[in-house]
């Protein structure tokens, strides 16, 4: 018994370091391409191009109209599709845990939902284009059946605040319902009991009960949609060309050196998105808390 | 007076019979137990009464009105959930006060009523704490508190206290048979436990694969059952198979070593095989006390129990427990020792093989 004890006091320092073993890869990846470019990203922003320390470029972040419309055109297109696709896949994902859908449909549904919500940029511009452009089919398709040319007889434009939400609808909708899946397998079938034996309709259970339970972390997930969206750039330009000049399209402008060329103007603008996600991710965090003691 | 009475209810989940045939009639005020091992269709009976299934065949009644096909919520009958099932979102006051906002009742009713169930489950103190922030017996008594708060007809309770520890099993146990006393309400409770049951009930229903095996008061259960399965699941039992030797002095015979019975054998004849039954506690050793029974046996094992020590003996081939009392002055015997047993007459149950 004395010796096993002593054996057990004698291994931590060997294990010790062993332990960090498995995530050294990580922490290495980690310093490379999150650390680094962070540090960078703060320092650029307060040099100027002669290299010396300013504070012009943050303040510039609120004298340059274009700067604070892309911020706010970013900020509006996240925040509509976060909340459109927010309600479509927490509907999906209602119907096929709660909702009593076959088994079958939940698992294509969750497989589809894993592999869509990853699909963005370049290919996703591109399918979009190619249904939904002005030669897309199906643009042709409506136009040869119904006899409406959408880009002539409507408001609608592929390139536009719509058509380009409309594109991000596409991977939003299915990581509301990757989150939101599991979520909902949380509420517990007698808390709906219980509500029925004390009186209570459907309706009543879902607004006194689920609903309240299960808000913090629809908002949480809407919070993670609106960040998901924010910060997507290849999509955007693929799909618009740089037209739509969202926040991440003009800090590209800016880095990337053509007419508008400022890298510490770049940098401050990062820096500003950066704040924005780590708000949204602080939100995030504390309604995830919220409802992690609630359906534990 | 019959409150709630189930009359031919049966239910079927496909080709699957999960209560068949379940005939009952509870009083007003009376508190009922249905013990059986798990799947016999305790929980299935008690969700048809609450709603939440629907018989297949059969009426459920309460003061004589029809609710076999009445919605859940329109039943008025309490419900305390194995896993509490409290409302997260809400405080402890509030999940009490849930059934009578639902029903509309005036506002200054709802808080004089809560009032009063924190009271009678005595969490005055935890009025305004969430279900998180309380103990697994705290909890179920939140849950008793919502379920009585709306006045119901009748309480169903399904293992209310599996999911405790022992300790707190017992207090909770004797807790809610006295709020239920005190009330006078009529209850259902559902358990696996025959210790619960036996303690708890004014009348237990004992079931097995879906059908009611014995009904009647705990002393009848224990000192009376009617079936092996019965004898075997409350309390522990000695069985054996035996020989009707002598039907007219109801004598039988386990392993050629004679017994003799209290049971009317007569229905019986010579050579028939039967089950014989004999709780551990009503052997005694020869020195000790004179009986009826003396048989030869041979001591196989003693184990400490707390408060009871358990002997296992061979009567013949068969094995036999035997209870006795602990106390420090105890003379056990050695394992190996020969010995002898007796046990009265009515200690004999005679079963159908
Ligand atoms: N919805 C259902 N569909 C199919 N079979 C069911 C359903 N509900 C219950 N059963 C079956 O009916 C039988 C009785 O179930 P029930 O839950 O009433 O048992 P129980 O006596 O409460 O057991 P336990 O002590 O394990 O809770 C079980 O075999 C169960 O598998
Ligand atoms: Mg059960």
């Amino acid at each position: 018994m004395a010796q096993t004890a002593l054996k057990l006091k004698g291994s931590p320092p060997v294990s010790d370091w062993k332990k960090w073993l498995g995530v050294t890869p990580f922490f290495l990846f980690a310093i490379l391409f999150l650390v680094l470019p962070s540090l960078r990203l703060v320092m650029g922003s307060f040099t100027n191009s002669e290299g010396q320390f300013t504070f012009a470029n943050l303040l510039q972040l609120f004298q340059e109209q274009f700067i604070l419309d892309a911020y706010w055109l970013s900020i509006r297109i996240s925040a509509a599709t976060a909340i459109g696709g927010g309600i479509f896949g927490f509907l999906l994902a209602y119907s096929v845990t709660v909702g009593g859908l076959p088994k079958p449909l939940r698992s294509a549904l969750i497989t589809f939902s894993g592999v869509a919500s990853n699909f963005a940029g370049v290919p996703l511009a591109f399918s979009f284009i190619a249904t939904l452009g002005r030669t897309g089919f199906v643009t042709a398709l409506i136009k040869n059946v119904f006899g409406i040319n959408l880009y002539q007889q409507t408001e609608f434009d592929l390139y536009s605040f719509w058509g380009l939400s409309l594109t991000y609808m596409y991977f939003q909708f299915p990581l509301m319902v990757l989150i939101m899946a599991p979520a909902l397998d949380g509420l517990k079938r007698e808390w709906r009991e219980a509500a029925e034996n004390l009186g209570a309709s459907t309706t009543q259970y879902w607004l006194r009960v689920a609903l309240p339970v299960l808000l913090p972390s629809i908002l949480g997930s809407m919070i993670l949609l609106f960040g998901n969206a924010f910060g997507a750039y290849a999509t955007a330009y693929a799909l618009t060309g740089g037209r739509l000049g969202i926040i991440t399209i003009q800090i590209g402008a800016q880095i990337r050196g053509d007419v508008l060329h400022n890298p510490g103007l770049g940098y401050a603008m990062a820096m500003g998105m950066v704040i924005i996600m780590a708000i949204s991710l602080i939100g995030y965090s504390w309604l995830q808390k919220r409802s992690e003691r609630w359906l534990r | 007076m019959t409150h709630l009475s189930l009359k031919n209810v049966s239910k079927h989940f496909g080709d699957f019979t999960a209560v068949n045939d379940f005939n009952l009639d509870v009083n007003k005020g009376e508190f009922v137990s249905f013990l059986g091992p798990s799947g016999c269709g305790k929980t299935t009976t008690l969700r048809m009464i609450a709603g939440f299934e629907i018989p297949s065949t059969g009426q459920i009644t309460i003061n004589g009105a029809d609710i076999t096909n009445k919605a859940p919520s329109q039943r008025n009958v309490g419900m305390v959930f194995q896993s509490y099932a409290l409302f997260p979102n809400m405080t402890v006051a509030q999940n009490i006060g849930f059934g009578l906002r639902i029903r509309k009742e005036k506002e200054a009713d709802v808080v004089d009523r809560v009032k009063e169930m924190l009271a009678i489950i005595n969490l005055e103190k935890k009025a305004d704490s969430y279900p998180y922030q309380l103990s697994g017996g705290q909890m179920q008594r939140v849950a008793l508190g919502r379920a009585l708060a709306i006045r119901p007809e009748v309480l169903l309770l399904d293992e209310p206290l599996s999911a405790l520890d022992a300790k707190i099993r017992i207090a909770l146990r004797a807790e809610i048979r006295g709020i239920q006393q005190k009330l006078g309400i009529t209850a259902i409770y559902v358990t696996h436990d025959q210790e619960e049951a036996l303690s708890l009930s004014d009348r237990i229903v004992v079931m097995r694969e879906g059908e009611m095996d014995q009904v009647g008061t705990p002393f009848q259960i224990y000192n009376f059952p009617t079936t092996v399965f019965v004898a075997n699941f409350v309390g522990t039992l000695n069985n054996a198979s035996a020989e009707v030797v002598d039907p007219a002095k109801s004598i039988i015979a386990i392993d050629g070593i004679q017994f003799e019975s209290a049971v009317d054998l007569k229905e019986r004849k010579k050579g028939d095989k039967v089950r014989v039954a004999i709780r551990p506690e009503r052997f005694n050793f020869v020195s000790q006390e004179k009986k009826a029974n003396i048989v030869d046996c041979r001591i196989e094992n003693i184990t400490f129990l707390g408060s009871i020590v358990r002997i296992q003996v061979m009567i013949g081939n068969s094995k036999f427990y035997m209870d006795t009392f602990n106390n420090p002055f105890l003379e056990l015997p050695k394992i190996g020792d020969k010995d002898q047993v007796t046990c009265s007459r009515e200690a004999v149950l005679v079963l159908d093989e």
